[in-house]
């Protein structure tokens, strides 16, 4: 067995520089989309809950306008915070952002593709919740720490589901690789693995309302105590902060949403462009599903969350048990 | 080898000369601190070596001890747990004299002999290839830890944790007395070379392996053999704690590995026990963390929690083995053996930068502290690398050895039959809920201790400690960052030493796959900090073009917010807990929220009650007259003539 | 590939209504089943028989017990369910240990599936189980008999095995056997509340000696 060991800097970025020329262009075209359409997306939601309850509601655009009027405005930094609060909603943002370097978008391939990506993408939506449950605390005020302890307590449950949804997929696909779990012979794998793939399919929705502070786990729209989550975390930031995290909150939206997406729009043995085509329609419905469910339910009350989210991590379990009693 | 020895010697020379200045405190503080680096200095030269050139050394003395003789040497296994003993223990033995420098009522060259002693101890524990010095080392370290334990022996809590310390660990030690004697006499000797040559049947190696954990489990920190651990780390000062913490609850870990190396095959259920272990460990340590309020109790449940990760990766490699999957075994051996570095270097950082906090507050408890990022800034910073990287998150060593680990599990899941897969199934979802679990516990801690304001302690006359306690903080934090960038050296040094649990010739290959992915993993990681770093440009240009204010924190309609509205510690472990709430007997009362030992009270309070009882039965034996005593031996010696006769 | 999806919206489905606190959405949830339920015979055989089948279950389990149903809760006037036995959330994981144990049962089982999917069985297993689970672990009357209703749901399941071999006038007698049981239930519901004034069974206790 022969090892190679890395001790120091030069020999690393060796390797580094010709893997950045072949890589460089494509991480910038993938960040460019992201960037560019992930607002798109909340916009959509929201005027799909207008026109459901007899609105006109806010123009399609108006998250970009949001996100432009944040940029312009200064901050108010409290007394009590630390460069913590300063600095986590531009981690927060960069860990979103690079998490979408790994998930492929429809006819766009990832990037970056490498055996247990999946581990490093859970990991970066962690990293990033973990500063801002500190920038949540740093504030010193026990609204922020409510929406902490509500945030960390959520997220426990969602990163179980989550990780029952990865054995299915990589139960179906045989694989740990993140591109080829969603888009690998997807239409084969409906065949062999529907009911298990329908099952993942609703217990990911569910984290992905979770995890985005969607109805019915979080009012994104409310600002009463009683009924914030993420809402609450982010009451003191300002300008330039809020709007990182305004952008964050999209793009997460947005990356989650476009797994669920490429499992369940099998276009594998299409064309790319056809692909995109059809990754562009289904993150559409995907949207205006959101919107008919926010738009249908109330938000829960607080200690019925758990619950539906152990209802989720159920019907997930029930997958994994589909998966294994076909594969064995 | 011969490093090895000088540094023995070094060690031995100043336990000497200490025992003989201990009434000139200087005098014998500077022969700590240079006996000390030098001894770590040779220890860490002698393990850098085995574990690069991977060719093991060995050493033997011709002097006669009961049964055995004095046999030494070091393999890559030994040597990999030699590398965060020696680091460790250096550190922390710097820490530990600038901590205790101002105490002037104790004796402290009796404290640096035995911190030198159980240095010793342990590194001859890892060093031994013949059980009678394995376990003659072992119970060196059981009764040196437990002087260093008892240093504030003047408080009855610290006497009652070393007492419950010292049974657990001679329980422990028995069932090791005896399956080193079970395996000994099957195979003709004691030295361990011997033993791994024979074949030992399968009836047996069940039992060994029981006993193995039982022992072994006892110093690592298994549930339900835990009860120790949450008494004693916080009754020890904490440079101790650190040590104890970081490497010698591993000794456990080592001996179930030189365990698994000796015999090698096992029956399938042992690697089931192992994973079963693993994620009730962890989820349990994890859970009661949340419940704790004083900052080095929540450490040590967190050390629980993190052993039970180890055996989860111990569990996975051991099924690899038994399936001859040698992918599957050398990661997961590998994966648990990185976590013991991993967790000696974050768990020292956390326990050192813990004992900064209470020196400088005089208080552990978490709900009275508050805001001291500004006032010891050294150590808020150092601890928060020690919270992200016990956390398992990118960018620091935590995510590396958590991700070759469930790669192992990962990997168990594709190739193994149905009940590995269902078992590979609960430890990734075990993992998963561990590491959720985990970053709420620590945002807690870390959040409740040093953001905000004070809750009730006045923080206006805090300063940072010397640099003597800080430095070797900011060298293991360090040592984070780089395992957490460029983690290749080390996870080569832990596939080196798990190659050597389970030998077996890889092609080079296999071994890249291993290490490419890590390569990418860092990509993503330098990719990152660029963004942040873009992301902060950013954000510094447009803020000189707009306006920055200042201001109170929003008191949310009150008029005059006050630091105790704060949400508490165990307000934030709150929601979580009351979900777990019929596991833990998590009750709240009285304002303050309260967690049941759940294995202290239901397990061994009553078998200890009925113990007691018994012994008290048989105290009428005990009558005060000496003829009575005198007609006991004279019975007895009849009794045995008459046997010798029948 | 349509039938495994139709039985993991039946197992879905009762997952649901474990999870569930409010009578009328677990009526409506059952209802949603029985109308999935009754497509299954379309599925495996169609034949003459099948269609008839179908059309009963959908017609009696799927429109007519659920108006019983929603009669019966209107006069008692109730609208939530109290906390179960052990909480939901324990609730919800009991369950999914019971179809673990479900599947676990059906793989050593050595049931004739003849070339119908093998999740048949386990599927069938998991909804008595879960249907067994809503009755023991709930208070109210009116989700007992639901449960009750899900078992016989999860039953059905399982004679679909036997489908071409049991003549339809047995089929018929069932149904009917079980539609008059949820009528005089209906009616013991009632009168339960005029007696006690709520509906919940937990004062069936005082008929003890």
């Amino acid at each position: 067995m022969v090892f190679t060991v890395y001790f120091c800097f030069p020999s690393v970025f060796v390797n580094l520089e010709d893997g950045l020329d072949k890589m460089g262009i494509p991480v910038l075209l993938h960040l460019g989309v992201v960037l560019v359409l992930s607002p798109l997306l909340l916009g959509i939601i929201g005027k799909t809950k207008a026109c459901l309850t007899g609105r006109i509601g806010a123009p399609l655009l108006q998250p970009y306008y949001d996100i432009g009027k944040l940029f312009r405005k200064g901050n108010v930094y409290s007394t009590t915070t630390t460069w913590i609060f300063q600095a986590a909603p531009i981690v927060c943002l960069a860990a979103v952002l690079v998490s979408s370097l790994l998930m492929p978008l429809g006819g766009l391939k990832a990037p970056i593709v490498f055996w247990g990506d999946i581990l490093l993408f859970a990991g970066l939506y962690g990293l990033a919740r973990f500063a801002m449950v500190l920038a949540a605390l740093d504030t010193g005020s026990s609204f922020e720490g409510m929406g902490a302890s509500r945030e960390a307590t959520f997220s426990c449950l969602t990163e179980v589901v989550l990780f029952l949804d990865f054995i299915i997929l990589s139960c179906v696909s045989k694989k740990i690789v993140l591109s080829e779990m969603v888009q690998g012979n997807a239409l084969t794998s409906w065949h062999l693995a529907g009911p298990a793939l329908i099952l993942m399919g609703v217990s990911y929705f569910l984290v992905l309302l979770a995890e985005n502070a969607r109805i019915p786990v979080d009012d994104p729209a409310t600002h009463l105590e009683l009924t914030m989550v993420h809402e609450v975390m982010v009451l003191d930031h300002s300008g330039w902060d809020l709007a990182y995290i305004l952008y964050g909150s999209a793009i997460k939206l947005f990356v989650l949403g476009s797994l669920l997406v490429n499992i369940l729009i099998p276009s594998y043995h299409l064309s790319p462009f056809m692909q995109t085509m059809m990754f562009s329609g289904g993150m559409f419905v995907l949207s205006f599903g959101i919107g008919v469910v926010e738009s249908c339910m109330a938000r829960l009350r607080l200690n019925r969350i758990p619950q539906l989210l152990i209802g989720a991590f159920v019907l997930a379990l029930v997958g994994v048990l589909v998966v294994l009693l076909k594969g064995a | 080898m011969t490093f090895l020895l000088y540094s023995l010697a070094v060690l031995t020379g100043a336990v000497f000369l200490m025992a003989l200045t201990a009434r000139f405190r200087r005098i014998s503080g500077n022969i700590f601190l240079f006996s000390l680096v030098m001894a770590s200095v040779l220890g860490l030269f002698s393990a850098i070596s085995v574990l690069v050139s991977r060719a093991p050394v060995d050493y033997h003395l011709n002097f006669r001890m009961p049964l055995g003789e004095f046999f030494i040497g070091l393999d890559s296994l030994s040597a990999f747990f030699l590398l965060a003993i020696t680091v460790l223990f250096f550190l922390a033995g710097i820490y530990g004299y600038a901590y205790l420098k101002d105490d002037h009522k104790r004796n402290l060259s009796v404290h640096f002999v035995f911190y030198h002693l159980l240095f010793i101890s342990l590194i001859l524990v890892v060093a031994a290839k013949n059980a009678v010095v394995f376990l003659m080392a072992w119970e060196m370290m059981t009764i040196s830890s437990y002087f260093l334990i008892t240093f504030y022996h003047e408080q009855k809590s610290v006497r009652d944790a070393g007492y419950l310390y010292l049974i657990a660990a001679h329980a422990g030690t028995f069932c090791l007395w005896v399956m080193f004697l079970l395996m000994g006499q099957h195979a003709g000797s004691l030295n361990f070379d011997q033993m791994s040559m024979s074949a030992f049947p399968d009836t047996l190696t069940g039992l060994l392996f029981v006993l193995g954990v039982i022992g072994f489990g006892v110093k690592a920190g298994f549930i339900p053999l835990h009860i120790w651990l949450p008494h004693a780390h916080p009754a020890a000062p904490s440079h101790v704690s650190a040590v104890l913490s970081g490497v010698m609850i591993k000794m456990g870990i080592y001996g179930l590995m030189r365990l698994i190396l000796i015999i090698k095959i096992f029956p399938e259920w042992c690697a089931v026990l192992l994973l079963l272990i693993g994620i009730i460990s962890g989820v349990g340590g994890v859970l009661y963390a949340l419940g704790q309020h004083e900052i080095k109790k929540l450490l040590a449940y967190h050390s629980i929690e993190n052993i039970g990760i180890i055996a989860l990766g111990m569990g996975i490699g051991l099924w690899g083995q038994l399936y001859h999957n040698e992918f599957v075994a050398l990661i997961g051996y590998a994966g648990a053996l990185l976590h013991v570095f991993n967790h000696a270097i974050f768990k020292g950082l956390l326990f050192l930068s813990a004992g900064s906090v209470i020196r400088s507050t005089h208080t552990g408890e978490i709900d009275r502290l508050g805001g001291l990022l500004k006032y010891l800034p050294w150590t808020g910073h150092l601890f928060l690398i020690g919270a992200i990287s016990i956390c398992g998150l990118p960018l620091f060593n935590g995510f590396v050895s958590e991700w070759l680990v469930f790669r192992a599990l990962f990997e168990g899941m594709f190739h193994f039959k149905m009940n590995a897969i269902v078992f590979s199934g609960a430890g990734i979802i075990a993992l998963a809920l561990i590491g959720g679990l985990a970053a709420a516990c620590f945002t807690k801690a870390f959040g409740a201790i040093f953001l905000g304001n004070s809750r009730s302690i006045d923080n206006s006359h805090l300063k940072e400690n010397p640099w003597e306690m800080c430095a070797p903080m900011a060298v293991l934090a360090g040592i984070c960052v780089w395992v957490g960038l460029f983690p290749f050296t080390m996870v080569s040094f832990a596939l080196g030493a798990a190659s050597s649990i389970y030998p077996i010739k890889t092609s080079p290959i296999a071994a890249g796959t291993i290490i490419s992915p890590l390569l990418m993993v860092v990509v993503v990681l330098l990719i990152l900090i660029m963004a942040i770093a873009v992301l902060t440009l950013l954000k510094r240009i447009s803020m000189k073009f707009l306006a920055i204010e200042k201001s109170l924190t929003w008191g949310c309609g009150y008029s005059h917010p006050t630091n105790r509205m704060q949400y508490t510690a165990s307000s934030f472990a709150d929601s979580i807990l009351r979900i777990f709430r019929t596991v833990m007997g998590y009750s709240v009362a009285k304002g303050s929220s309260h967690v049941v030992e759940v294995c202290e009270e239901f397990i061994f309070r009553p078998v200890f009650q009925v113990i007691k009882f018994l012994s008290a039965k048989l105290k009428i034996i005990q009558c005060g007259y000496t003829q009575w005593y005198l007609l006991y031996i004279f019975v007895f010696l009849l009794f045995l003539l008459i046997w010798k006769m029948v | 590939m349509w039938l495994e999806v139709v039985l993991i919206i039946i197992v879905f489905l009762s997952v649901a209504i474990l999870g569930n606190s409010r009578l009328k959405t677990i009526i409506q949830l059952f209802a949603l089943q029985s109308v999935v339920l009754s497509t299954t015979p379309l599925l495996i055989y169609p034949s003459f028989h099948a269609i008839i089948i179908a059309i009963v279950i959908a017609i009696l389990k799927g429109v007519l017990m659920p108006v019983l149903l929603f009669w019966a809760i209107r006069h008692v006037s109730i609208r939530r369910e109290v906390q179960p036995l052990i909480g939901y959330a324990t609730t919800l994981l009991l369950g999914g240990v019971l179809i673990g144990v479900a599947f676990l049962i059906s793989s050593k089982l050595d049931l004739p599936d003849k070339g119908i999917s093998n999740l048949l069985v386990p599927c069938a297993f998991s909804v008595i189980m879960i249907g067994f689970l809503l009755l023991v672990s709930r208070f109210k009357a009116i989700t007992q008999i639901i449960g009750y209703l899900v078992m016989e749901n999860g039953i059905f399941l399982f004679a679909l095995l036997l489908l071409e071999k049991t003549p339809l006038l047995v089929e018929m007698g069932i149904l009917l056997d079980i539609f008059v049981g949820v009528l005089v239930m209906g009616i013991v519901v009632n009168h339960i509340n005029q007696e006690f004034g709520s509906a919940s069974t937990i004062n069936l206790i005082n008929l003890r000696e």
